[in-house]
């Protein structure tokens, strides 16, 4: 049987919504309603919804590092004692609210959808497991989230918004936490501030330096770095600002991380698309080892990238980009009898997944990599164009800034 | 205005079926004087008609096919005469027309991308509503299917009304050609030599090419047309840097062709032609527009397209000469294409391109011909580009030079088989590559 992908989206919105009307129409008046996004954002920096009483969603997704990780861990911990290794880097959940459902295009493309291999198809399902997961925020199940939230200093909040009984069903009430966190990450502006200095360059507003002018040509150029082919660098078909993501998938090759507990074992591979958290494509082959294209909007905050955290600076993960195939002995080991183990976290099987074809991928051992160290730093300088929260008259930007800047209209109208 | 465009033709049909015993200048002109003599005494009949009808109250009369067909210079022959859509009396009100073509195209270092391909398939029709108001459509279907999952498309090319104020001049109201070259509003296979239109006239003038507006026309005794009008324009806000068509055609890729047409920003076009001597058509054309159409996303506000050209044709006996330039030029795009910085198709400064054909007809049996043609053509969809901070701007694309060698024939003056080769001085898929070999069939009624 198959399944629309959109209308299970719909269908989850719908439910949410009606049960969010339910139970507040058999919502008691003692305590004023807020909204849901305002809930949401409670519920977001509420600690005392782990096991640990220390863990909430800000806690990995960190406001002030827009909503990622502050550490340069590949991978966080979590569970009751914050001693559990998690199995991917956490992305940012910025510019998430242009994101749509996991489909395959009609040339067969995958592309959209939630968490890096796309199997969550909305906000609403990519919040169910951090409360759940054993690495994560551990509670057993969502009767114990509930639980938790019956105790919360916003209960009755939630109880005014979703109906005085609403903890009474813990399915119901855990559904009507997770709509509150989806409605504030998708509605808050703090999430999708559109303030970096290439916004204002966009706008007419602000003019780029000679390097990072550069950098922009060498990001675009389809025989430079060719990293807008999968990076969209133009404004969306509705006029609206570039994501820098064209919601695809792509295998890269990116080399096996030891920082990661799991790959003690030989026989731990994490495939993405084909498992093995995402289970439905565990028969596709041809698409083991490809992760999601994100978003480089403040990528140069970041201190971990690619799925698995395996590089903590930008240099280092933009130099893999373009000598990957020129001097894979950098990235991979190399054997006694001097060869390279290439692509080496996945099994050997599956290694003519990883994208050879596209520049800069399409060079071999020896050859010049498409970019120069120069012009990696020139793309760099572009890169940090892309940080939320510029101030023109410091040529400075911090994500944290956007916070302040967004208190004043909070929620997108 | 419509007796003198017929008469014109019917002049210049029996110009070209004259063949080639005329090659004696002295015969020929004074045969041109007695056509001369004939077409006056034609107007003055039909106009001793008109002026007996209008004495008469509005009814349906024959209704003719749009003035971008009836003024058409057929390749030869008679101007083919409108189906009547009905059986009734001569004095229908509503005719139907139509068009087709297909074709085949084998670039011979590629041979896997040879291509068939039914290009298009086209029915016209107008209705007189009276004597001088008339409204005249034309739907078209490309590439066979149209469906979510295929790429044929269809589309209404032509709709307007026209209303004639007087014999000599007229407005229209509707989506119209826009009166610039020499096939735009004559795009019908019958009417231009090589299976494929030539580049110049679908790279840099982007027919078949239409416009939303109003527009005034008329002729005068001495044989000059005219047209002028204002309406929509394309919309630079449509551009796409990282795909290839604004390469292929830069209007081509943001004309809008009246489909929720951004309209903030309105085009003027003029164009004259005299055709005062038989088998002879000169004229040019100017279009321009601004091309932000109050986009406020990005910095286009300011740009500002202007497209010219010039023309000229020369039939006589068997032979057929023509040549067209056309040159366009967008201004500030500096700013817009700063933010479209290394992608591969910034927004072009200026645009060219010209050419040079010549055909004559070879074979003549009854009604069929044989009229084979050179065309040489040069064009350069990206000539300039504004500059941009050192070492950072896009270099003007190459020139791309083509010869097209082939042959057209006649089957009659309506039903047409085409052969012919082409030469690219350019590789790029774009255009075509290196060399090509096409073959098809077109007809019209």
């Amino acid at each position: 049987m198959t399944t629309n992908p959109s209308l299970q989206m719909r269908w989850r919105r719908v439910l949410a919504c009606l049960a969010g009307a339910v139970l507040a129409f058999d919502a008691l008046a003692a305590v004023p309603a807020t909204d849901a996004v305002e809930l949401g954002r409670k519920i977001f920096h509420d600690d005392s919804l782990s096991a640990s009483g220390r863990m909430s969603c800000a806690t990995c997704h960190d406001p002030a590092h827009a909503h990622a990780p502050a550490n340069d861990l590949a991978v966080q911990l979590g569970g009751a004692a914050l001693d559990v290794p998690g199995f991917r880097a956490v992305p940012s959940l910025r510019y998430l609210n242009v994101d749509t459902p996991f489909v395959f295009q009609k040339d067969g493309t995958p592309s959209g959808g939630f968490d890096r291999d796309g199997r969550a198809q909305d906000l609403l399902e990519q919040a169910q497991r951090p409360f759940l997961a054993a690495h994560e925020m551990a509670n057993a199940d969502a009767g114990e989230v509930v639980a938790r939230l019956r105790n919360a200093v916003y209960a009755d909040e939630f109880r005014a918004q979703f109906g005085a009984n609403v903890f009474d069903d813990s399915d119901l009430a855990f559904l009507a936490a997770r709509f509150a966190l989806s409605e504030f990450e998708t509605k808050a502006v703090e999430f999708h501030p559109f303030d970096a200095k290439f916004d204002g360059f966009l706008a007419g507003k602000q003019t780029l330096s000679p390097q990072e002018l550069r950098g922009f040509a060498l990001f675009n150029r389809p025989d430079k770095g060719n990293c807008a082919a999968c990076h969209s660098s133009t404004r969306q078909a509705n006029g609206a600002p570039p994501v820098f993501t064209d919601y695809t998938y792509d295998s890269l090759g990116v080399p096996r991380n030891a920082q990661i507990a799991a790959t003690a074992d030989a026989e731990y591979f994490d495939l993405g698309l084909c498992g093995p958290d995402r289970v439905d494509l565990a028969a596709r082959k041809d698409l083991c080892g490809a992760f999601k294209v994100p978003t480089l909007r403040n990528v140069a905050t970041r201190h971990a990238f690619f799925h698995n955290g395996y590089f903590h600076t930008l240099k280092d993960a933009l130099r893999f980009y373009v000598q990957r195939d020129t001097q894979p002995q950098q990235f991979y080991t190399v054997g006694a009898n001097g060869a390279v183990d290439t692509f080496d976290d996945l099994p050997p099987a599956l290694r003519g997944n990883v994208n050879m074809d596209e520049v800069p991928y399409d060079r071999h051992s020896g050859q010049a990599p498409r970019l120069s160290d120069a012009e990696i730093d020139d793309v760099i300088a572009f890169l940090n164009t892309l940080t939320d929260g510029y101030d023109p008259l410091t040529d400075t930007a911090d994500p944290a800034r956007s916070l302040a800047a967004t208190q004043n209209s909070p929620v997108e109208k | 205005m419509r007796q003198f465009i017929n008469s014109g033709a019917v002049a210049l049909a029996l110009l070209a079926a004259a063949g080639p015993a005329q090659a004696d200048e002295a015969a020929l002109k004074a045969e041109v004087e007695q056509l001369r003599a004939e077409v006056a005494a034609l107007k003055d009949a039909v106009h001793e008609m008109q002026t007996q009808r209008s004495a008469v109250a509005a009814v349906p009369v024959a209704a003719v096919a749009p003035s971008a067909t009836v003024t058409a210079v057929p390749v030869a022959g008679t101007a083919p005469a409108p189906a009547q859509a009905s059986a009734g009396g001569e004095r229908e009100a509503t005719t139907l027309w139509g068009y087709g073509e297909l074709n085949y195209n084998h670039p011979s270092a590629h041979a896997a991308d040879a291509q068939a391909d039914l290009r298009r398939a086209v029915l016209g029709f107008s209705h007189s509503f009276d004597e001088s108001t008339h409204v005249y459509g034309e739907l078209e279907w490309e590439h066979a299917v149209t469906s979510a999952d295929d790429q044929g498309e269809s589309e209404v090319e032509q709709l307007y009304v026209e209303h004639a104020l007087a014999p000599n001049y007229g407005v229209r109201a509707g989506l119209m050609l826009v009166p610039l070259g020499l096939l735009n509003e004559h795009h019908e296979p019958t009417s231009y030599y090589g299976v494929e239109r030539n580049f110049v006239e679908t790279a840099i003038i982007p027919s078949t090419w239409r416009e939303g507006g109003v527009a005034g026309y008329g002729s005068t005794e001495g044989g000059l047309n005219w047209n002028v009008g204002i309406g929509t324009g394309p919309d630079l806000g449509k551009w796409d840097a990282t795909a290839d068509e604004g390469r292929a055609s830069p209007l081509g890729s943001i004309h809008q062709e009246l489909q929720l047409a951004k309209a903030r920003d309105p085009s003027l076009w003029g164009a004259l032609n005299w055709n005062g001597i038989p088998g002879l058509n000169v004229g040019g054309g100017v279009f321009t527009a601004k091309l932000g159409q109050g986009n406020t996303e990005l910095p286009i506000d300011d740009t500002r397209l202007t497209l010219g050209e010039v023309h000229a044709r020369w039939q006589s006996g068997p032979f057929d000469l023509s040549g067209l330039y056309t040159r366009g030029t967008i201004s500030d795009t500096r700013a817009f294409n700063l933010t479209l910085l290394g992608q591969p198709t910034p927004v072009p400064k200026s645009f060219w391109g010209g050419y040079a054909q010549g055909a004559w007809r070879a074979l003549e049996w009854d009604r069929s011909y044989l009229a084979t043609f050179v065309r040489y053509e040069q064009f350069n969809t990206a000539a300039s580009y504004e500059a941009q901070p050192q070492g950072l701007g896009a270099a003007a694309m190459p020139t791309q030079r083509v010869w097209t060698v082939g042959a057209n024939y006649y089957l009659n003056p309506n039903v047409v088989f085409k052969i012919d080769y082409q030469d690219f001085r350019y590789d790029a898929a774009a255009f075509g590559y290196g060399a090509r070999f096409d073959l098809g069939v077109g007809y019209q009624f």
